[in-house]
């Protein structure tokens, strides 16, 4: 008989749980988790009068802020918000837990194991629901969407829940304009004592932070549910008549508003504006001798050159991941430009195929995807990292909507291969750059717009004329409501503007415009329609409007300098791009940050 | 019967690991610490900065719930006066030194003992685990500390109290302080007034330890509601920084 034996080890086994350890336990154990459940209000004591009415402009005391951050927020314009596109803006998770009104927390088990799968964490304003994973899943690859409260997992370590965040946002650490890039990452800790919780979050952004920004806010546990968990926002038109290219900022040094909050509380300007030494005590006796060329050195740009601090999202190991957009539609990344392959019935639709060097490994996924040939291959524009792969995988396609029709009679390859289709520029520029003829799209078309019906959705081809070149074209799956921008969008660079092939930033800047007046956001100016850019993550609308309010802040710098006079060798000593530098800039490569500012100022002098 | 065997001996199991824990004296407050909080802690400022790093106007109490008489006694302060008698100190006791840009440096000074120096207005606090620390009446007033470990006389009765959470947190209690100032700029709390402290250690993966002081201040006589805090300090690796420096009213 084996019981008894298997009982005493069991009884051995229970005591040693049963024992009062004491002592130390090591932080990185993790331990037996708590309750967190229930309804949690943050007492609005800490930075009251920011977390309720709002910061005062100018206002980045305390924070570990570099040079970019501090930039970008004296650069913000708070007008800013009545733009379409920003009225919904949400909070990223750090920030959400300092809002103002009520939480709410609970459990998510497995309804057989009763094992923990998830802490959901609710918060009112802005309907902030965050997911904290508890099952052990990993975090998303870098090229999976970004979102107000990130991708979270958990652990108890302690006393405290731990949580680790990533993939949030750009959002704000402060809501007078200060940025947290969508490169941050956050760790928490949730403790509870009592009826008191106490949240520590800290924050590291790689774009806009040069030391760790730590951050702790209370709640006290609410017995009853306040019923009112809605934050409602709908965008509308505010300001008629605003020519679409309009973005609210300040031109560096023009901030007519950085001497109020010193004015007010009788400080220096210098002692406000941020940096990591504000936070230490050093800095308070360090106040009363600060001055005025102090504070104006903070205002401009230094002239030192920043590269973009951004994770690389491309994957760099030699394979093609495939990420599932939504319906039949999926992205497939590791060879050059962003591939999106549709699949059904009917064959595959494929837009742009890479650089090639990948491109048997590229039809052996859009196999895996679909037994059904590549039937159409659409290019967004004629570049070799989006059209590389064009022979190798119209070679491995057919198309049967012409091999049974007049064209047969003529061409005796008829519906041999894949039909690749684009904008007659994309053909015109391959054509003319000696391109191999078989990759060369063969179905192109002339003005705004291509359409075809295929696999059970509405498909359409927009060109955008002038944007980073003459041919760019974006695709929009309408059924599925997938926007594919080709270079037109990227998540890794500023916008290749190619002025020898046609590229312009007016145009660039109404193509960012016209995919923005195709989106639709779910909730809070997130989810809805998916945005799969050039290179880069996958996005939605706020991405882009990002991105669009960037050329456009860089235009209105360049225009301006321009107006005045300036010289090349003059705008680019400005550093026009100073706070958005960390996020998209280079030194070297194919496209630097020099290169982008003499493309705007050579593209606006000509115009001039 | 066998599975009834089997609960047996767990019972059995549990109840010899209590009667065990019972025996002899109980260990020593700094053996039974659930983390290492010794060492030199520097405040980083950036909540609430213009009122802690700066010295903020009169009557500028945004955020703290005062009452009346609390109002009152803020719209009041002067610092002269305080100097003058020799208060220049009520901003820097315990119900305010902890909100101070500065350093700590935190000892054990005995098994059961703990000190809290602050370099901001050269002050020490003594946390006493058995007894209380300190002396009524003074700036710091008198503290008791225990290990508080998240658990409840219920759940230490409950069912496999071996899955109780573990680690805890330090949890202090100071009563009897003379009255001082929540803010330099006067904002008062009285000596009838109570402060609760939780005192947590988080060790950031790949980053920084940090100590979180949770504080819950109770004042009948200035605050309509308790006072609601968290204050973070950054660990450093050794004395760099500390400035030790007289209390000052300006």
């Amino acid at each position: 008989m084996m019981t008894k034996p298997i009982c005493i080890l069991g009884a051995i086994g229970v005591a040693l749980m049963c024992a009062d350890l004491g002592g130390q336990t090591p932080a990185s154990v993790a331990t037996a988790g708590f309750d967190l459940s229930g309804y949690w209000t943050s007492p609005l004591v800490e930075d009251a009068l920011e977390r309720g009415a709002g910061p005062e402009l100018a206002d980045y005391g305390g924070f570990p802020i570099n040079e970019a951050a501090r930039l970008f927020a004296l650069s913000y314009d708070a007008s800013r918000v009545t733009l379409r596109h920003h009225q919904c803006d949400g909070y990223v998770a750090p920030y959400s837990v300092r809002s103002i009104g009520n939480a709410r927390a609970w459990e998510e088990r497995d309804s057989h194991t009763q094992r923990l799968i998830a802490i959901h964490w609710y918060n009112q304003t802005f309907e902030g629901h965050r997911v904290i994973w508890m099952d052990g899943r990993p975090h998303p690859p870098a090229y999976a969407p970004h979102t107000w409260m990130g991708f979270s997992t958990g652990r108890f370590v302690g006393n405290a829940l731990e949580v680790q965040t990533s993939h949030l946002k750009q959002g704000w650490l402060r809501r007078n304009g200060l940025p947290e890039s969508d490169q941050a990452t956050v760790v928490e800790f949730f403790v509870r004592h009592g009826d008191h919780l106490t949240h520590t979050s800290v924050i590291n952004d790689p774009v806009y932070l040069i030391e760790p920004e730590v951050r702790t806010t209370d709640f006290f546990r609410q017995p009853a549910d306040h019923q009112n968990w809605l934050f409602n926002c709908d965008d509308g038109e505010q300001i008629l008549g605003r020519a679409p290219d309009s973005v609210p900022n300040y031109r560096f040094g023009a901030n007519p508003f950085v001497k109020e909050f010193g004015d007010k509380y009788r400080l220096p300007a210098a002692a406000y504006l941020g940096g990591p030494e504000t936070a230490y005590p050093e800095f308070e006796s360090r106040i009363a001798s600060l001055t005025d060329a102090d504070a104006r050195a903070k205002l401009r740009p230094t002239t030192v050159d920043v590269t973009s601090r951004a994770i690389d999202s491309e994957p760099h190991d030699g394979e093609i991941h495939v990420w599932a957009l939504r319906d039949n539609v999926y992205l497939l990344l590791g060879d050059g430009g962003n591939i999106v392959v549709q699949t059904g019935d009917e064959g595959a639709l494929v837009v742009d195929s890479g650089s090639g060097r990948l491109a048997d490994k590229v039809v052996a996924a859009i196999r895996r995807l679909s037994e059904k040939p590549i039937q159409f291959i659409a290019n967004t524009n004629f570049r070799a990292d989006h059209t590389g792969g064009n022979a190798v995988l119209r070679a491995a396609g057919s198309d049967p909507s012409v091999s049974g029709t007049f064209f047969a009679l003529q061409f005796a390859d008829a519906g041999v291969g894949a039909t690749i289709s684009a904008h007659q520029n994309v053909q015109t520029r391959m054509v003319a750059s000696g391109r191999p003829a078989a990759g060369n799209p063969s179905d192109t078309f002339l003005e705004e717009r291509r359409r075809t019906f295929h696999n059970n959705d509405a498909i359409e081809m927009f060109w955008e004329p002038q944007a980073v070149t003459d041919g760019d074209s974006i695709v929009h799956f309408r059924r599925a409501d997938v926007i594919v921008t080709g270079d037109v969008f990227t998540t890794t660079r500023y916008p290749v503007i190619d002025l020898q092939s046609g590229g312009s930033v007016e145009g660039e800047i109404r193509a960012l415009n016209d995919i923005l007046n195709r989106t639709v956001y779910r909730h809070q100016e997130e989810g809805g329609t998916i945005v799969v850019p050039g290179h880069g993550y996958v996005c939605d609308e706020h991405e882009v409007v990002e991105y669009r309010d960037m050329v456009v802040i860089v235009r209105d710098r360049v225009r301006t300098m321009i107006n005045s006079g300036a010289t090349l060798e003059q705008v680019k000593a400005a550093r026009v791009t100073a706070d958005y530098d960390p996020r998209y800039g280079a030194a070297s490569g194919p496209w630097t940050t020099s290169m982008f500012v003499e493309a705007v100022y050579r593209d606006l002098s000509k115009r001039k | 019967m066998v599975r009834r065997l089997g609960w047996v001996a767990i019972v059995c199991a549990c109840s010899a690991t209590v009667v065990a824990q019972r025996g002899g004296p109980p260990p020593p407050p700094r053996t039974q610490a659930p983390f290492d909080i010794m060492g030199y802690w520097v405040s980083l400022v950036n909540e609430d900065w213009r009122y802690r790093i700066t010295m903020p106007p009169k009557g500028d109490f945004a955020g703290v719930p005062l009452n009346g008489a609390g109002r009152q006694a803020a719209a009041a302060w002067d610092p002269a006066k305080d100097e003058a008698s020799g208060d220049a100190c009520k901003a820097y006791g315990a119900g305010g030194v902890m909100r101070m840009p500065g350093r700590l440096h935190i000892t054990w000074t005995t098994d059961d003992m703990l000190a809290i120096e602050t370099d901001a207005g050269m002050q020490t606090r003594t946390i006493a685990f058995r007894g209380a620390g300190g002396e009524a009446g003074t700036w710091q007033g008198v503290s008791v500390g225990a290990w508080d470990r998240g658990d409840t006389a219920m759940s230490r009765g409950g069912f496999f109290p071996g899955a109780a959470v573990r680690g805890g947190s330090l949890r202090v209690v100071t009563t009897k302080m003379r009255a001082g100032y929540l803010r330099k700029n006067g904002v008062p709390y009285s000596s009838d007034a109570v402060m609760t402290e939780y005192f947590d250690r988080f060790d950031v993966p790949g980053g920084d330890s940090l100590l979180v002081i949770s504080t819950e201040i109770v004042d009948p006589t200035y605050l309509m509601t308790p006072l609601w805090t968290s204050t973070h300090f950054k660990k450093q690796s050794d004395a760099s920084g500390w400035n030790p420096r007289s209390c000052s009213s300006r």
